[in-house]
């Protein structure tokens, strides 16, 4: 089956959270009690166990007019993933079918690589379980032939789940469409998000929104080339050891030099 | 115990030693059970890679205190160099490589053992520091993540200096593991290896040689 992606155009949101919903009852996870802090954004942030959102912002524009921004915030899938190199376990991994990060939480030992890794600052931990969590695309959906759930549940076509040809082209007609500063977001970072966006307005105006997102370089230094060293570096020391005994050989005391002819020496 | 045997070490400098030096391991195998997906089988002999972790973490906390212990107790004989003897020393690689005559004379620890004995100490606390760091995580993202990088640079040190030193306390330098062990070393061992030392505690008195009174100071301190 083909690379898929899922395309969320922020010009056609209505920011019902029919999506948020959904993605809560799919994946089983148990709402909190949350507070009023004046906005329609609620949970302010991903949580553990709230793996989307909608965003909603106030913008004005240059005849003082405000208007609402909604964005759907929740794990982006990376073609060229920072957690997936993060993670010790593997609980993290590319879905090889669609490409989308899939996990494992049986895998997931809570050491939070992920969490510190994520250019996007999705992965949230839980103390309760010790775990990390993030949307993983409704693999157990996709994987049979299912849509994501949110995709599912959005009643306007903001979301759409499909090939990645053929959402991409959906994409482009949709930015011609719209025209002025309208743009598709993730298709040029991280090797090609599978969580695409079309914005209508330019990612810089998008609270909270990386503008470069990429692998920190932290993660590349680390495990391009120092994981490697530290292996090579051993196994010279080791070699250079075995090298030094046969050739120059082990610096050995003198028993019967004037060593133990000092006194107490017997 | 043999007559005439030299005391090299106490029994605390053995105890904090063995604690460092185990801990140290430890945190070795289970860092690289953790580092390298294909050493994830480490973590089936602790009950799975979660117990990995956690023994990795709380193995940590062990080897900070030994650490803290290990620079105290030596930092006053390895934690200095003595010029110019010790640039010699250095520049002759400690006549470990080739052939040296008239090599310096070396006290309680040889320049190597002070670069190694520093190694340890620097990259030791740059460990437990990025350590905790990376566990509880106070950090904003973009500092945090700094912290893994300088945690496998802490391990390329640390890893590739811990079998130098596990060479050169054993078969590459015979008569050395006792000091680790009982404590005691031959008296040809250490006119070979800390000539200067041995020289400076024989004269001064403080020298325990087994099965002799210890002599008087010759002059007091």
């Amino acid at each position: 089956m083909a690379e898929k992606i899922k395309l969320y155009d922020d010009s056609k949101c209505t920011a019902c959270r029919g999506c948020q919903l959904a993605c809560k009852q799919w994946n089983g996870l148990k709402a909190k009690q949350t507070k009023n802090l004046g906005t329609y954004q609620n949970p302010p942030t991903l949580q553990a166990n709230t793996y989307m959102i909608i965003r909603f912002q106030d913008v004005e524009d240059d005849k003082g007019n405000v208007k609402w921004l909604f964005r759907k915030d929740a794990c982006m899938h990376c073609t060229d993933a920072a957690c997936v190199q993060a993670c010790p376990t593997s609980a993290l991994r590319y879905n090889k079918e669609f490409r989308i990060v899939g996990k494992d939480l049986d895998r997931c030992i809570g050491c939070k690589n992920c969490v510190a890794a994520c250019p996007f600052e999705v992965p949230k931990y839980d103390h309760e379980t010790d775990k990390v969590y993030k949307c993983d695309m409704c693999e157990s959906r996709i994987v049979n032939n299912m849509i994501p759930a949110c995709v599912k549940a959005c009643p306007t076509g903001a979301l759409q789940w499909g090939d990645k040809d053929v959402m991409m082209k959906a994409a482009a007609k949709r930015v011609k469409e719209l025209g002025g500063d309208a743009n598709i977001y993730g298709d040029k970072v991280v090797g090609g998000t599978h969580l695409m966006y079309v914005l209508k307005e330019k990612p810089s105006v998008y609270a909270g929104l990386n503008q470069n997102p990429h692998v920190p370089y932290s993660v590349l230094l680390w495990k391009n080339l120092l994981k490697p060293l530290s292996l090579l570096a051993a196994g010279g020391v080791i070699g250079g050891s075995f090298l030094h005994y046969i050739i120059h050989g082990p610096k050995t005391p003198d028993e019967d030099g004037q060593g133990s002819q000092a006194e107490g020496g017997k | 115990m043999k007559k005439g045997m030299i005391k090299a070490t106490d029994a605390f400098e053995r105890v904090v030693h063995w604690s460092l030096a185990l801990s140290c391991i430890l945190l070795f195998v289970t860092g690289l059970g953790m580092m390298f997906h294909s050493f994830n089988f480490i973590g089936n002999v602790m009950g799975g890679l979660r117990s990995l972790k956690y023994v990795h973490n709380f193995g940590g906390l062990v080897f900070a205190v030994s650490l803290v212990l290990a620079v105290r107790m030596w930092w006053h004989e390895a934690g200095k160099f003595e010029m110019p003897e010790d640039l010699e020393w250095m520049k002759a690689a400690g006549g470990y490589l080739w052939h040296v005559d008239n090599m310096p004379e070396v006290g309680k620890y040889n320049p190597g053992q002070k670069a190694f004995f520093l190694a340890v100490a620097v990259f030791g606390a740059v460990m437990v520091f990025t350590g905790l760091l990376m566990w509880f995580q106070p950090l904003s993202p973009g500092l945090l993540i700094l912290m893994y990088p300088l945690h496998a640079l802490g391990f390329v040190v640390l890893f590739a200096f811990f079998f130098v030193h596990l060479y050169l306390g054993t078969v590459g330098s015979p008569g050395s593991a006792p000091a680790m062990f009982s404590g005691w070393v031959t008296r040809a061992w250490a006119k070979k290896q800390h000539p200067k030392w041995l020289r400076e505690t024989e004269e001064s008195g403080s020298l325990e040689v087994y099965g002799e009174e210890k002599k008087e100071a010759h002059s007091a301190h």
